[in-house]
């Protein structure tokens, strides 16, 4: 008796024992009601289905938010993301990954299905829409409408155009789109919205009329509000850069400011003013980005090696040569030159006035 | 007689144990965060002192070019790690916005990861945790305090900091003084009132405040000076040193006439009573966000023949200032890469700001950009070269504002044209620039460290860890990353061994001297 007592208290302090020092990674739950309920509006929520719930809690709701809210400006809402992308585009990016989205290649069969039923299903707040919308047939300003487009703006389009329509990371200002300005009862916002805007990377949306509706009744509100309270940046419009003297201005294109040594108003800037207007013909007027250098490499032997500057760090050189084919080669066993005609624009940054930057606008504007 | 050779040699035995550096997370104390031990990176600057400079050795410029990976630890996650970790008892903590890891700092396996979303708040960054008597002190993006058990990142309590609701938000790591935790708070977007606040490391209860503005509306006055980043602490004379940020609306100055007191300054603060002792304006009526939260630098040193309580700082405005400490008066102010913003320097050794430089309809063209000549990365001061190393970013960009813009929050646009990022070894005493060494186009966003035994370490734009000849800028070894160092190297002493930690990316790397090559020749501490 005594030896079978002493096996089991044995038993129960190594199990003791082997149980104490296994430390577990501590996941905080106590916020984690709180978090869900400040993310909650009015309304019911239609129930997600448990797998598929449970599918994006371990795999996505670490980047996208526990209530699909997305964590902006890094990560977008997935909130509707079944009117943006179709579901082979979305299986896509899930197995793929894109940009910092990392790749979930084995998140396939049931899993997957579940999934995405999930992100098809509405949002607390986008159940909202749809009887918002309907109680509300007169007058597009009523505020259960803005209420719902804000809603589902935050979702869908806050990522680029910023939560207060006025600008994003890389969507401009609704406040000052001559277009959204220009809208009535979202005739004009609705067209840009179901197309989207591919050559500026807006993406499609699929909206019902009324999600639509409520969307530009949330952009109207904002554009009205755009004159007060509201802090983000703002913009620059193509009226606000008219105070410079096209006479001046070819002058200094010609004389000081050196531009005429590469340039010419009649060969590669002929109709630049077709091409860009407003800030961004400044912004590359002062400063084109994306301007291509050249690099000669000498390699040990003597031979010289000519292509486009693909990638220089202290330690290594590339290039594309003439074949588009890209070689490279640590700097420390080969000579290099390169030649960065844009250069040309850094050596002028300390030598503008600001006039000259508004005349030499002026007179660019003319070649058209 | 053997008895007492055998007594003798277990007494030695003793003796050099209890010789061994013993910092455990329960006994760091404030004795710990005045001279910490070899075996820790107790705080983020690493001292009070904000230098940033380690008295290490062991690795040297003559060995680094060794120099290899102990470990790495990747997050999973995509969040830059902009966080200088804390190395305490042998434990690495760090953080990104919401998340806390507590990994061994020997094997770079996970001990625990706390983890609580929030939905609210700028999820812009976060510098790490502050650690006092085994308990963690972490800010989250919506404005709270919360203190947690080092141990398992279980939670003992949490206090609200700010509103995020009005449009606060937080991203520091806290600054702990005896018994106060120091927090700061950030928010631009709307026209708030910035303060620091000291709370008890205990209870979590507020203990004081300092406001750097008044509440927006008093008359005369303007909005802003936020306490973005950790500040620095001088114990002999008892002052918290501190950088405020712009005032607010941003670029746009006309409803804020004047000095705009104390937005874009230092101040010195006394830390048991929250009072101001003297404030230090590096951009009076700034209209180009340039924040002078960047780390205020406690240098004791000869001054021109004299022996000088310095404080240094290489300020986003593109100006580098040398204070005396004690007084607040300036030594030195000059630029250390272009500026064009200003009309020269007052007799206070202030900028003058420029009003043909204010944002305008039609465009201003400003040097440094909106991220200015320099940001929260950490530099370095080296006591022996007397230079002051950081990553600076000579830059341009054009400034709007109109009457259309309103006057709260942001208040017009900026634009960033070009920019490059270059490490500057400055000297302290005439801001001459005696090396500099180019990191890239854009601009690279490392913080520096430097070392007793002449090393500099940082990074380049290119992903690539660098380490430099602190003499002269010479690159001795590299290692590529992956990805752009966005936080501020550390160093520390483990198991006999030197190691750096750096973070590119989500992934966390310790490098150390191989094993092998670490003779007793080597390690002997030598210059």
């Amino acid at each position: 008796m005594q030896r079978f007592r002493n096996a089991i208290l044995l038993a129960v302090g190594a199990g003791f024992l082997i149980f104490q020092p296994m430390l577990r990674p501590i996941y905080a739950a106590s916020e984690g009601a709180t978090a869900g309920a400040r993310s909650q509006s009015s309304g019911a929520a239609a129930e997600p289905e448990k797998p598929g719930a449970e599918a994006y809690a371990n795999h996505c709701a670490i980047c996208h938010g526990e209530q699909r809210e997305g964590i902006l400006p890094s990560f977008p809402p997935l909130l509707g993301i079944t009117h943006q992308l179709t579901d082979p585009q979305i299986v896509d990016l899930i197995h793929k990954g894109k940009g910092r989205m990392p790749a979930f290649p084995t998140v396939q069969n049931d899993e997957l299905t579940a999934l995405l039923r999930y992100l098809a299903s509405p949002g607390p707040s986008t159940s909202a829409v749809t009887s918002n919308a309907k109680d509300n047939a007169a007058g597009v300003h009523s505020s259960g409408l803005v209420e719902a487009g804000n809603a589902l703006f935050r979702q869908n389009c806050a990522f680029c155009h910023g939560r207060d329509t006025m600008g994003g990371e890389t969507g401009p200002d609704l406040t000052r789109s001559k277009l959204a300005l220009s809208d009535v009862n979202g005739d004009k916002i609705s067209e840009v919205v179901r197309d989207g805007r591919p050559e500026k990377k807006m993406p499609a949306f699929r909206f019902s009329s009324e999600e639509l509706l409520s969307l530009a009744a949330f952009i109207h509100s904002q554009q009205v509000k755009a004159a007060s309270k509201k802090g983000g940046r703002r913009g620059v419009d193509v009226s606000d850069l008219q105070t410079g003297n096209v006479d001046m201005g070819k002058q200094y294109f010609n004389g000081a400011g050196t531009c005429a040594k590469c340039h010419s108003a009649t060969g590669d800037l002929a109709g630049i003013a077709n091409r860009y207007e407003g800030l961004q013909l400044e912004e590359r007027m002062l400063y084109p980005r994306g301007a291509k250098s050249h690099v000669t490499v000498t390699l040990p032997s003597g031979s010289k090696i000519t292509g486009t500057l693909a990638y220089l760090d202290e330690f290594v050189v590339g290039l594309r040569d003439s074949d588009d084919t890209y070689h490279s080669w640590p700097t420390s066993k080969v000579k290099y030159a390169v030649d960065s005609p844009v250069n040309a624009h850094v050596d002028l940054f300390s030598k503008y006035t600001d006039a000259d930057i508004h005349n030499l606008m002026a007179y660019l504007q003319t070649l058209r | 007689m053997k008895f007492v050779k055998h007594l003798s040699v277990l007494a030695a035995g003793v003796l050099s144990f209890s010789l061994l550096p013993a910092l455990t997370a329960q006994s760091l104390d404030a004795a710990q965060l005045l001279k910490p031990s070899a075996d820790s990176w107790p705080q983020y600057h690493g001292d009070y002192s904000g230098e940033r400079h380690s008295h290490l050795t062991q690795i040297t410029p003559q060995n680094v070019g060794g120099l290899t990976l102990a470990w790495a630890f990747q997050t999973g996650q995509t969040a830059e790690i902009k966080a200088s970790p804390l190395l305490v008892d042998g434990v690495l903590y760090f953080t990104v916005p919401d998340n806390i890891w507590a990994v061994d700092a020997r094997s770079g396996h996970v001990l625990w990861h706390f983890n609580k979303p929030t939905t609210q708040g700028l999820h812009i960054g976060q510098r790490g945790v502050a650690m006092y008597k085994g308990w963690l002190y972490f800010m989250t993006p919506d404005a709270h305090l919360i203190s947690l058990n080092a141990k398992d990142g279980t939670v003992r309590w949490d206090v609200v900091i700010a509103d995020v609701n009005l449009g606060y938000w937080t991203t520091m790591a806290p600054l702990i003084i005896g018994n106060h935790v120091i927090v700061g708070v950030s928010g631009d977007f709307d026209n708030l009132s910035g303060y620091l606040r000291s709370i008890d490391p205990e209870t979590g209860k507020e203990q004081w405040q300092w406001n750097s503005t008044p509440p927006a509306g008093t008359p005369n006055s303007t909005t802003g000076g936020m306490t973005w980043m950790t500040g620095t602490y001088d114990p002999a004379l008892n002052l918290v040193y501190w950088g405020t940020g712009n005032p607010t609306p941003v670029l746009s100055g006309a409803t804020r006439p004047g000095d705009n007191p104390y937005t874009c300054s230092v101040v010195a603060i006394n830390p048991d009573t929250g009072k101001l002792v003297w404030g230090f304006q590096v951009s009076p009526h700034d209209t180009h966000d340039w924040d002078a939260v960047e780390t205020p630098v406690l240098v004791d040193a000869d001054f021109h023949g004299q022996p000088r309580k310095m404080l240094m700082q290489s300020s986003r405005n593109g100006y580098f200032f040398v204070l005396d400490r004690v007084t607040g008066k300036s030594l030195l102010t000059v630029p250390y890469g272009p500026v064009n913003w200003a009309l020269g320097t007052d007799k206070q050794g202030r900028p003058i700001p420029n009003p043909a430089k204010e944002p305008a309809p039609d465009g201003r063209l400003i040097a440094p950009d909106e991220g200015g000549m320099t940001n929260y990365r950490s530099p370095s001061f080296d006591p022996e070269t007397g230079l002051f190393i950081v990553d600076a970013h000579p830059s341009y960009s054009i400034y709007f504002a109109k009457p259309a813009d309103g006057n709260y929050g942001w208040a017009g646009a900026d634009y960033g044209l070009w920019g490059k990022g270059v490490i500057e070894a400055i000297d302290y005493q005439t801001g001459k620039i005696r090396w500099s060494h180019e990191v890239g186009a854009g601009g690279a966003g490392a913080g520096v460290l430097t070392t007793d035994s002449g090393l500099t370490f940082t990074g380049d734009a290119y992903g690539n860890v660098l380490a430099l000849d602190t003499h002269n800028g010479k690159t001795l070894w590299h290692a590529g990353m992956g990805g752009a160092m966005q936080s501020s190297p550390i160093t520390y002493d483990l198991d006999g061994r030197q190691y750096l930690v750096t973070s590119s990316g989500g992934v966390l790397f310790a490098w150390v001297l191989p094993q092998s090559a670490m003779s007793t020749k080597s390690s002997r501490a030598h210059k």
